[in-house]
């Protein structure tokens, strides 16, 4: 939008954590600017969900630095936590719309729980948001009244209720037929270019990922593997990156003797 | 800062709010405040936006209970000169198609 | 040989382990209920009062045609197993009082709970395993909403306050389904047993009752949250939730009754 704009939104670095012994992330460092689309990708196990959780304050890291708007997240009291979630909206992969309310509720909450504005009020702001993602009068429905598009659209309406400054999506697209996928691109994209949000985007769809981004992120095996923009990611001539446009999964060199085990060992366990 | 927020131009016929800087859930109650209070004791009611740099939901909100009230009670309410910014989020929840806008 | 000892030995201390984890999560979340209970407001996490009613009504008014039927039940049982014994020493006329004593000390806490953790204890556990599933309760966090503040704190709050209002309510029916068999027995009419039965209570028996209902309600809605927030493996592991959230709040309940009834009565 504003592309003179550089003030930094979120930075990650050197952030390191494990599980049990395995190291999950492996000194992973991100930069984004106000108003950017960064995309993350990776393979499955590259760590890339779990980057958006720790930025998301849900996993606690062993080392490393997370500031979302020039705020350290780990230093800072409840209350200005407190403050900063009110400036985050995330949508999540199962949308997580509350299966107990319906969807005008689900919308509302954040609304209900920390502004003082009027009921009446209330329920404008939610429907306008419905209203932005195409789901207008389906605020009486429950959650499980829906079908997987409009889930993913109705929790995307709750995360951009309090008009946040960043929003994180984790698979916006994934599971969703083509068609219904690029409707939610395009939102993302209006979004951006209309509240100026920045945000950071978990996939592994290369045609939304494409679309969408500023610059993309590759993870793999819990370290950066490249950053750029999506043409220096189209042309890069790394191995693993190529892998990953070309949809190839990695095989390990066949090792003939571990194979025959593996396959013959009543016994064998993954080591 | 609150003078310079919000004032209004009035006549027996037509309530001109002037609204500028940020509007947000720190301020949005108070236009609408303004805006119901002024569609009480006037028959037409717009709200100029020209010096608006950024406008929340609660905001936009504001304008739509505005024009709920108008509506339901046979009076006129429209918005003039919206900025670019609140133009575009107008347009995201298809806002332009409802209000008056001159 | 040794192998497998050690293997079992290892099982038994990791199981130990969890249990332990387990009940230091629980107290945790008792702990941290009343601090939001009492500090939440200067944070932005009110208890609404309305979701704390909704829960007096889903665990407490609705239970209460299941309590009060079945304690009806008990009390008739226990005035017929009570008159046969007592008739041995001619001493019926001490039904009455033993059946008094005894249900509104014993049997209507207990028939609650044991009812309450199997309504509620397994609704609690289910819902709060299927929000961790599906991510809810992230939902939640990244809201700021605080999920014990949410989700733990209004069915504490609603059972605290309904046990004691089931058991009441279940001290009466038994009492009654006492009379209706044994009133002829005894050569009084109902009317005149119940007043006696309400004649020979002392606020001590009474108070027992409720202090115990209270304890239990705790005790469900703890192990519910607990085994709740602990599922793993998606449905399936909100159903085995379910299941064990059950079987250990009534093992817990009955646990407590009995340390409570010794403390109580001395």
């Amino acid at each position: 939008m504003e592309t003179n704009n550089n003030e930094t939104v979120i930075e990650v670095k050197d952030l390191v954590t494990h599980y049990g012994q395995r190291k999950i992330l492996d000194g992973v460092d991100l930069d984004v600017k106000k108003g950017e689309i960064r995309v993350i990708m990776g393979g499955s196990g590259s760590g890339k969900s779990t980057l958006l959780w720790h930025i998301l304050g849900l996993y606690q890291p062993t080392e490393g630095q997370i500031k979302l708007l020039g705020k350290d997240i780990h230093r800072i009291s409840f209350n200005e936590q407190l403050q900063l979630k009110q400036d985050i909206g995330v949508s999540f992969q199962s949308g997580a719309l509350f299966s107990s309310m319906t969807v005008g509720e689900n919308v509302a909450l954040p609304l209900r729980e920390f502004t003082e504005l009027d009921e009446n009020t209330i329920r404008i702001i939610s429907r306008m948001k419905l209203e932005v993602v195409n789901l207008g009068g389906f605020h009486k429905l429950m959650p499980s009244q829906l079908s997987g598009g409009m889930v993913k659209r109705a929790a995307l309406a709750r995360s951009i209720v309090m008009d946040p400054k960043l929003l994180f999506f984790d698979e916006p697209s994934a599971g969703l037929d083509p068609v219904v996928a690029s409707e939610i691109d395009d939102l993302i994209l209006s979004l951006r270019d209309t509240m100026g949000m920045s945000m950071v985007v978990v996939t592994h769809e290369l045609d939304s990922a494409f679309k969408i981004a500023d610059k993309i992120t590759v993870l793999d095996n819990g370290k950066n593997l490249i950053t750029g923009t999506v043409e220096e990611i189209k042309k890069s001539e790394n191995k693993r990156v190529m892998d990953l446009l070309q949809r190839r999964s990695r095989h390990d060199k066949l090792n003939p003797k571990d194979y025959l085990k593996r396959l013959t060992q009543e016994n064998y366990t993954l080591t | 800062m609150t003078e310079d927020f919000i004032h209004f131009d009035k006549n027996d016929e037509l309530c001109i709010i002037y609204v500028s800087g940020e509007v947000d859930l720190s301020n949005s109650a108070e236009v609408r405040k303004t805006i119901l209070s002024a569609l009480k004791t006037t028959p037409e009611v717009v709200v100029n936006l020209a010096h608006v740099e950024y406008i929340d939901s609660s905001g936009i909100a504001a304008m739509v209970e505005g024009l709920q009230f108008a509506n339901s009670h046979g009076k006129t309410f429209g918005l003039s000169k919206p900025s670019k910014q609140v133009r575009s989020i107008l347009e995201l929840a298809r806002l332009d198609q409802v209000f008056r806008i001159d | 040989m040794i192998n497998v000892l050690i293997k079992k030995v290892e099982s038994i201390g990791i199981s130990t382990f969890q249990a332990v984890e387990r009940l230091g999560f629980a107290m945790r979340l008792f702990w941290d209920s009343f601090y939001w209970l009492i500090i939440g407001r200067r944070y932005k996490q009110k208890v609404r009062l309305r979701q704390v009613v909704e829960q007096i009504r889903v665990n407490g008014f609705d239970a209460l045609p299941i309590v009060m039927a079945l304690c009806f039940v008990v009390g008739m049982m226990l005035s017929i197993q009570l008159l046969y014994a007592l008739s041995d020493f001619g001493a019926e006329s001490q039904v009455l009082l033993a059946i008094a004593k005894s249900v509104t000390r014993e049997f209507s806490p207990l028939i609650t709970g044991v009812i309450v953790a199997g309504r509620s204890g397994a609704a609690i556990a289910a819902r709060i395993g299927s929000q961790v599933v599906s991510q809810e309760i992230d939902a939640l966090k990244v809201i700021g909403i605080v999920p014990v503040r949410y989700l733990v704190l209004p069915p504490l709050l609603g059972l605290m306050v309904s046990m004691p209002l089931l058991v009441i309510c279940a001290d009466f029916m038994a009492i009654f389904g006492g009379a209706i068999f044994s009133a002829h027995e005894l050569n009084m009419s109902i009317n005149a047993y119940m007043l006696e039965s309400f004649n020979v209570l002392i606020v001590g028996d009474v108070l027992q009752g409720l202090i115990k209902s209270v304890v239990f309600g705790i005790i469900i809605v703890l192990v519910g949250a607990t085994t709740g927030f602990y599922v793993t493996g998606g449905a399936e592991g909100v159903g085995k939730a379910t299941t064990s959230a059950v079987v250990i709040s009534i093992s817990f309940i009955v646990l407590a009754d009995m340390i409570a009834s010794y403390f109580l009565t001395q």
